[in-house]
């Protein structure tokens, strides 16, 4: 694999660097974009990332905005609630998004969540468009069922880089080896129990029995995020943070 | 539209239950500072430039001073100005030109620590008496706030003062020659005391006494007691603005604490100074040069 490309806003891609495509489509992800007949430039600054096999590329960025995209899962807190809906805040500073106070599994008009001020939701991304608010819900519009989301009871939350809460969000993949390069919850989990729930806005939720543990596991998050330790570093940094505790 | 954050009830009710066990987020201890990084500036002509960092928080500080006529009523003194404005560089929610109430109090605590305390002492500022004086100015500038900025400035601030140096002059009659930087070597300014500020956050009725707290920690807390004292116990001011009561036997333990926090920022400024100046003053040429003694030709005494 050729080393990994960082371009900055407004340099085109060299045609070296195109994958192939089958059926001679290609797909651009975040951060490209296509001046007929065959240039492709970057928008934003980011590492460039191919993936023959889809015939798709992108542009890894590092920065530390979010942005809302639909689909995203988030974790919002609550700032006011109004007739029908909570304002919330998935970013300081930045316009409040809309979650619907009917907008949780299986609720009707009496028996809804109250939710105050400060609380925190685990959301959805339903709809997010530059001139529009964007708007979450808690629930799978498509079925109906919670899957995880709704409000976060207890625990910490710890703030993050947005591109390193996507890698501990990307999985594992076929083989069992994490896509993101993040093993850090994994094996946290084999000694300490926890629950966790990641924001792409840059959040981690971490829920431990001991107030000693859910510390721990935020240091060693912000270590991994800032110290950009590789799966070795991880490992053994989550050994030595294991015996202290 | 900005809105300055507030920490979830999660956050706030986790931070108070750590305290509570005697925890905290970096695992410092409830009494110990951030490391402390206070770097000057790296142009060898340019002094009174400090760069201070505890953890995330970051302040800089540039000292200058100018040629002015004296108030007429303070015919003896000089003049010293400290100007400290936040911007929205460390947070939405605050304007230029619009102070809230965090940055009034930053203000005031720092007159009252340097100022008022005579640090700075503003007679050997005074050239020609009613006519000609030096008006020192410095200018704080918070780039990242992450709790503490009272302490970082006031640091930064004494550091930049013993660093600094004003042009040198010569008085004839009513003549004055200020001489520039490359004509004749700048001098030091007169400090009486080196003050520092030392901020303590309480809670739990003031059970719980922590010093350096971060931005969430200061979010979550009940009150502060802010010290300012300098490394002899010399307490300058002792300031509570509001927040819980406090009792007093408490707020005497805070101060006999602030003292100990006292002596290691004052150690570290030193530290830091004196390795500035053997920087600059590589090879002990300069040394060698200003020093006034004539070499002595050793002979046996005779007799």
């Amino acid at each position: 694999m050729a080393a990994a490309m960082v371009l900055l806003p407004g340099e085109n891609i060299p045609t070296e660097r195109l994958p192939k495509p089958k059926k001679g489509k290609l797909t651009l992800g975040p951060g490209l974009q296509h001046t007929p007949p065959s240039t492709i430039s970057a928008t934003t600054a980011g590492s460039l990332q191919v993936d023959h096999r889809k015939a798709a590329l992108w542009l890894e960025d590092a920065g530390g905005r979010y942005q809302p995209s639909v689909g995203d899962l988030v974790i919002a807190q609550i700032h006011h609630s109004s007739v029908e809906t909570y304002s919330c805040a998935l970013t300081p500073h930045t316009s409040f998004a809309i979650l619907g106070q009917l907008a949780f599994e299986g609720v009707s008009k009496k028996t809804r969540p109250q939710l105050k001020a400060a609380d925190i939701v685990y959301a959805r991304v339903s709809k997010a468009s530059k001139w529009e608010d964007v708007e979450i819900e808690c629930f799978n519009s498509a079925t109906g069922k919670a899957e995880g989301m709704g409000q976060l009871k207890g625990g910490m939350v710890f703030d993050v880089r947005p591109a390193f809460a996507r890698r501990l969000m990307m999985g594992t993949d076929k083989e069992g080896v994490s896509k993101g390069g993040v093993v850090l919850l994994e094996e946290v989990g084999g000694k300490v129990k926890f629950e966790v729930a990641v924001g792409r806005n840059g959040k981690v939720w971490v829920d431990s029995g001991s107030v000693r543990e859910t510390v721990m596991i935020g240091q060693l998050l912000r270590g991994a995020d800032e110290g950009g330790w590789d799966v070795e570093g991880q490992r053994k940094a989550v050994k030595k943070a294991l015996r202290d505790v | 539209m900005p809105h300055a954050t507030r920490p979830s009830t999660n956050e706030s009710a986790f931070v108070l239950s750590a305290l509570r066990e005697n925890l905290r987020l970096d695992s410092r201890a409830i009494d110990q500072y951030r490391p402390i990084s206070l770097k000057f500036s790296s142009d060898p002509d340019v002094y009174g430039q400090t760069d201070v960092r505890m953890g995330k928080t970051r302040v800089i500080c540039n000292v200058s001073c100018e040629v002015i006529t004296p108030y007429s009523d303070r015919k003896f003194d000089g003049v010293f100005n400290i100007n400290c404005e936040l911007s929205p560089l460390i947070g939405a929610g605050v304007e230029i030109g619009r102070p809230d109430q965090a940055e009034l109090l930053l203000s005031r605590l720092l007159e009252k620590s340097i100022r008022r305390s005579n640090a700075l002492d503003t007679e050997s500022l005074c050239i020609i008496a009613g006519q000609k004086c030096f008006h020192v100015r410095a200018d704080l500038h918070v780039l990242d706030h992450d709790g503490s900025i009272l302490d970082a400035c006031c640091l930064a601030l004494v550091a930049a003062l013993q660093h600094f140096r004003r042009p040198d002059y010569e008085v004839h009659g009513e003549q004055v020659t200020v001489f520039d930087v490359r004509e004749r070597e700048p001098v030091k300014l007169t400090l009486q005391h080196q003050p520092f500020c030392v901020t303590t956050s309480y809670y739990d009725a003031g059970t719980i006494m922590v010093q350096d707290a971060t931005l969430l920690e200061e979010q979550c807390r009940e009150g502060e007691i802010v010290v300012s004292m300098n490394r002899h116990g010399e307490v300058c001011q002792i300031a509570k603005y509001g927040g819980v009561p406090v009792d007093a036997l408490s707020v005497l333990s805070v101060v006999k604490q602030s003292w100990e926090k006292v002596k290691m920022m004052d150690s570290v400024v030193r530290e830091a100074l004196s390795k500035d100046e053997r920087e600059r003053d590589k090879g002990g040429r300069m040394k060698a040069e200003l020093s006034a003694e004539n070499e002595r030709v050793m002979e046996r005494p005779v007799g």
